[in-house]
């Protein structure tokens, strides 16, 4: 939309720009502070209505209309997981996701999708995560009918070349022998082992056996149990007719046979609290990788939206304890960072971590220790509480700037079962959070006298014996030897 | 950068393409009529002090990004101060002369002391085996005194604290060798907020926290570059690649000149490249023109006009013969290979970015349909143009990670086939119309966000003159032929003209 302003406005722009330059003419120190502002009101937030539709098959439809620019996009969730792949064939939904993709349909090969997509500027994408199986299309406008029947053939009709399903593991050994090249991965990868167990679902990772264990079988067996219209949702945005897509994807998914949908259970986890002090040597590095934590939570907890406050406070944002004191006061690192995170079904870790020089590990365990232990002995400070509530609060448009934004987070909370306005009752409860709830919530999550600790790097330079925080595991990181070539 | 928060699970392939997505910072173009929309939309004014404006209307949510370019980088370094252009970016944080500060004038007093005694730990430290240890230690606690007396009248993180508590979102700054840019999107009725806070950033900063700072951006060091495989690779191949032009150093500075910079250094640093002529500013969003030129001359209008610094006059001098580095490293093999090329003014830029696509981008591209789809020898290669920055002549860098069991030599000499038939026979016409038509799609999809078309408009503004550019750039791929590639290739990638680094993997990896 372009502003035709009536003259009449002009001129008193005008005058007021005119007004301002003398202003600032006479008296330079006349600019004002930032607390001296007022600001006008936020417009409303125009919020487009989500159509939902649900197709005789089954499948859930979600769209969005949005004319800007001559594109639409595509995103897909399917229930399905690496959750759920037997622990002998751990990268079987992951290999799956790719091959579906890149081992072609049973029309085309992979190598002539890419040639088809990228001729047109297209993309199209499969995947398997941890907990959900995801696809995406991304087309200009004029190719919205190419785009479509892509997407739909790679998911209905996988082929799952052998060539391709090579090629996939190929990529997944490559992976395994260079798992351990990056401190930053190896850390974040043994404290999620330390806080589920190496053989839980959430922590476990691929092995050259576990690759070598996988067969096409196997990928056209995972693919058929999971993949059917009435366990899948799609969404769309971007500059189409509602009515005339809908009409479109029934079209193009025409025929796809329902699955069985008595889906295995996501696992539960147990924990126990239990302090422990892990060390794993990486002798060509100079800076300690180290986290320290619990188990975390899940976002239906009610007391969620008091953790969001106190994660703020704590070393959520920048202006967080853990920022201004362990990196702006004490110099000790470049990235710290703090969380008590909540997933949507399983529950998350409650995590503190830096990378500091070798010289100060013990000493950055201890300055990050001590802010978690401040958040359970005392009230966090009223301004605090207003500074962590007001940027949560007033950044909150940024939720609905875009409309692939929108459309994706319904279908995240359609998928995980949350309320439809979820994000909503969060802004609403984080409004009501008070400086009690915040150490209510303190004292019940956060143990810190029993975190796990693990410190990445040259104990050789340490400061102290890590052994000083109590009893040392060395956890050996070697990889087991692949058992064919 | 200056923020980083937690990564995880970094896999190789994206450490190699988020490698490249830093280097390679060239935006890729759409349309005539794409042009004349945004012209109506598009307001552009310049201060009488030389600080350029571009606003353009985009009202369909209450938001609105800015994006404040700064024409200075570690290209802008002489050998010495390496660092530099990225410490005064943290130290862009630390407020103003009244913003993060109880009392500015006896926090002066305490900061000059700190400065003066830093100088004398200087000299006595460059004595070596002379130096005095008691001396050493004495003034070493007179500085933390110092320190403690300075942090007295801190009001910590203020000028974060600001933005936070108003709604910022993605608020940041980052240093490349070409510039500085400090980014931030608001709600749309704090235009004036913005104002305030950025005009007195750069009108009153106060360097404060200084030796705490160097600190960090140390820590960011090990962090990026000593702790990193690639990061130590790459360090050493750009050294290898350039002898004379100052795009040969890191960006995040060589530790010994971190350790020694002083705070009257960054202030010169400062009054030499931030004049109001050396910035340009993109505000995209819910705005109104008119008010945004009112408040920017009110706030911005005050900074006083200072010359446009010199640009770097050193030119890299033709190389030899080939130059190779090797990197002993317990991490796996990885290879890079540089051929060094003209800068973004260069009628040939479009045809290097023909071949970017070509050899580079997606599952089609020469070097993944080779090295990774037939050969299976790699689990990543690509290759692009403008490493490590497009302002001054570049390198034109191929790279490839070699695949579990596979060798650097292997990948480097299937690269070498696919660069021989760049030279040898011309590329077919649908990879050509392939490039053209990715080109027009991608522009469009650069589009749809706020801060990316900010991040847009100031570099072609600012790095070719006219913010037209990111549109016309289009144009010049159009032309681009078959005969073009062929010959630049040949002009370009040749044995003398290239720099070659490799990982090679010792000890158990091996």
């Amino acid at each position: 939309m372009t502003r035709h302003k009536p003259w009449i406005i002009r001129i008193v722009l005008f005058a007021a720009l005119g007004l301002g330059l003398m202003w600032v003419g006479c008296a330079e120190q006349a600019v004002r502070d930032y607390q001296g502002l007022k600001y006008p009101k936020l417009r409303d937030i125009e919020l487009p209505e989500v159509e939902q539709v649900t197709l005789a098959n089954g499948m859930r439809l979600f769209l969005l209309e949005d004319h800007e620019l001559p594109l639409v996009n595509m995103s897909v969730r399917i229930r399905t997981g690496s959750i759920h792949e037997p622990a002998e064939k751990i990268g079987l939904a992951s290999i799956t996701g790719m091959v579906m993709r890149t081992g072609g349909t049973t029309s085309k090969t992979g190598d002539e999708l890419d040639e088809e997509l990228e001729s047109i500027a297209a993309s199209v994408e499969t995947g398997i995560g941890l907990n959900s199986g995801s696809a995406s299309m991304s087309v200009l406008k004029r190719d919205v009918d190419t785009g479509l029947a892509i997407l739909a053939d790679v998911l209905m009709n996988p082929a799952f070349r052998e060539d391709k399903i090579q090629l996939a593991k190929m990529q997944h050994r490559s992976s395994i022998a260079r798992r351990n090249d990056f401190v930053g991965a190896i850390a974040g990868r043994e404290f999620d082992k330390l806080i589920y167990g190496p053989e839980s679902v959430y922590a476990r990772h691929t092995e050259y056996a576990t690759i070598d264990n996988i067969s096409r079988d196997d990928l056209v067996a995972f693919h058929k149990k999971f993949f059917g219209p009435n366990n899948m949702m799609l969404a769309v945005w971007g500059d189409f007719d509602t009515k005339e897509m809908v009409e479109k994807i029934e079209q193009a998914f025409e025929g796809w046979p329902k699955v069985d949908l008595q889906l295995p259970e996501t696992p539960d986890v147990q924990y126990e609290f239990r302090k422990t002090v892990n060390v794993i040597h990486k002798d060509d590095v100079n800076q300690s990788n180290i986290y320290l934590g619990h188990i975390g939570g899940l976002r239906s907890d009610p007391d969620y939206f008091a953790l969001i406050v106190m994660n703020r406070i704590l070393g959520g944002a920048f202006t967080s304890r853990l920022f201004r004191n362990v990196r702006s006061r004490e110099g000790l690192a470049y990235s710290v960072f703090g969380i008590y995170s909540a997933n949507y079904d399983y529950p998350g870790e409650f995590y503190v971590g830096c990378q500091t020089k070798s010289e100060s590990t013990v000493k950055a365990i201890r300055a990050m220790l001590r802010e978690v232990e401040k958040m359970k002995e005392s009230e966090v400070t009223d301004e605090e509480l207003a500074l962590a509530k007001d940027s949560f609060l007033n950044s909150f448009v940024f939720n609905f700037d875009t409309t692939g934004e929108i459309v994706n987070r319904l279908v995240v909370y359609e998928y995980f079962g949350y309320p439809v306005d979820f994000l909503l009752k969060i802004k609403q409860n984080v409004e009501k959070v008070t400086k009690e709830d915040v150490l209510r919530v303190a004292r019940k999550h956060l143990k810190p006298d029993q975190v796990q600790i693990l410190a990445v790097g040259r104990p050789d330079d340490f400061d102290e014996p890590l052994s000083i925080l109590g009893q040392v595991n060395e956890i050996d990181i070697t990889i087991p030897t692949p058992i064919q070539q | 950068m200056k923020h980083a928060m937690r990564k995880r699970g970094t896999s190789v392939v994206r450490v190699a393409l988020l490698f490249c997505a830093v280097a390679a910072v060239i935006p890729r173009p759409a349309s005539a009529q794409d042009l004349a929309q945004f012209e109506k939309r598009l307001t552009k004014f310049t201060l009488d002090n030389g600080l350029t404006f571009l606003v353009l209307e985009r009202h369909d949510a209450p938001v609105v990004s800015f994006h404040t370019y700064a024409d200075v980088g570690a290209v802008d370094e002489v050998r010495g101060i390496t660092g530099l252009a990225h410490l005064f970016e943290h130290m862009a944080f630390k407020g103003t002369k009244t913003i993060g500060t109880k009392d500015y004038e006896a926090e002066t007093v305490a900061m000059a002391k700190m400065d003066e005694i830093f100088l004398e730990l200087k000299a006595e430290r460059r004595k070596g085996e002379g130096a005095d240890e008691a001396r050493l230690e004495q003034l070493q606690s007179e500085l933390q005194e110092a320190q403690e007396e300075a942090q007295k009248y801190l009001v910590h993180d203020e000028y974060e604290e600001v933005f936070s508590r108003e709604g910022s979102a993605g608020f940041n700054a980052y240093t490349s060798q070409d510039a500085t840019q400090y980014i931030v999107s608001l709600p749309s009725n704090k235009v004036e907020l913005w104002m305030v806070m950025e005009s007195d950033r750069f009108a009153n900063p106060v360097l404060r926290e200084f030796y705490k700072e160097r600190e960090v951006v140390m820590e960011e060091r090990r962090l990026s570059v000593e702790s990193q495989p690639v990061g130590r690779l790459l360090e050493e191949f750009m050294a290898v690649a350039y002898k004379a032009h100052p795009y040969g150093d890191g960006i995040v500075g060589h530790m010994s000149d971190i350790a020694t910079l002083t705070r009257a250094e960054a202030e010169k640093f400062f009054e030499q490249y931030y004049s109001p002529s050396n910035l340009t500013i993109a505000v995209v969003g819910d705005v109104d023109p008119d008010q945004v030129k009112a408040l920017a001359t009110r706030y911005f209008g005050r900074i006083p006009s200072r010359p446009k610094p010199d640009p770097v006059e050193t030119v890299e001098p033709p190389q030899l013969g080939e130059r190779r580095v090797v990197v002993d490293d317990p991490a796996q093999p990885f290879v890079l290979i540089g051929y060094h090329k003209p800068d973004i003014h260069h009628p040939d830029d479009a045809v290097f970015d023909a071949i970017t696509d070509i050899v580079g981008m997606g599952r089609t591209s020469r070097l993944y349909k080779s090295l990774v789809k037939e050969k299976r020898i790699a689990v990543a290669a690509s290759g692009f143009q403008g490493m490590p920055g497009t302002k001054y002549p570049n390198l034109f860098l191929f790279y490839a990670v070699p695949a579990r069991g596979r060798t650097n030599e292997e990948c480097e000499e299937a690269i070498d086939v696919e660069i021989e038939r760049l030279k040898s026979e011309v590329v077919t016409p649908e990879e050509l119309a392939k490039a053209k038509t990715r080109a027009r799609a991608s522009l469009i999809r650069q589009l749809d966000s706020n801060s990316g078309l900010a991040a847009q408009l100031t570099f072609y503004e600012v790095v070719t003159g006219d913010w037209r550019n990111l549109f016309k750039q289009l144009d010049k791929i159009e032309k681009v032929t078959a005969e073009d590639i062929q010959r630049v290739a040949n002009e370009y990638f040749t044995t003398k003209n290239r720099s070659v680094g490799i990982i090679r993997t010792t000890g158990a990896g091996a």
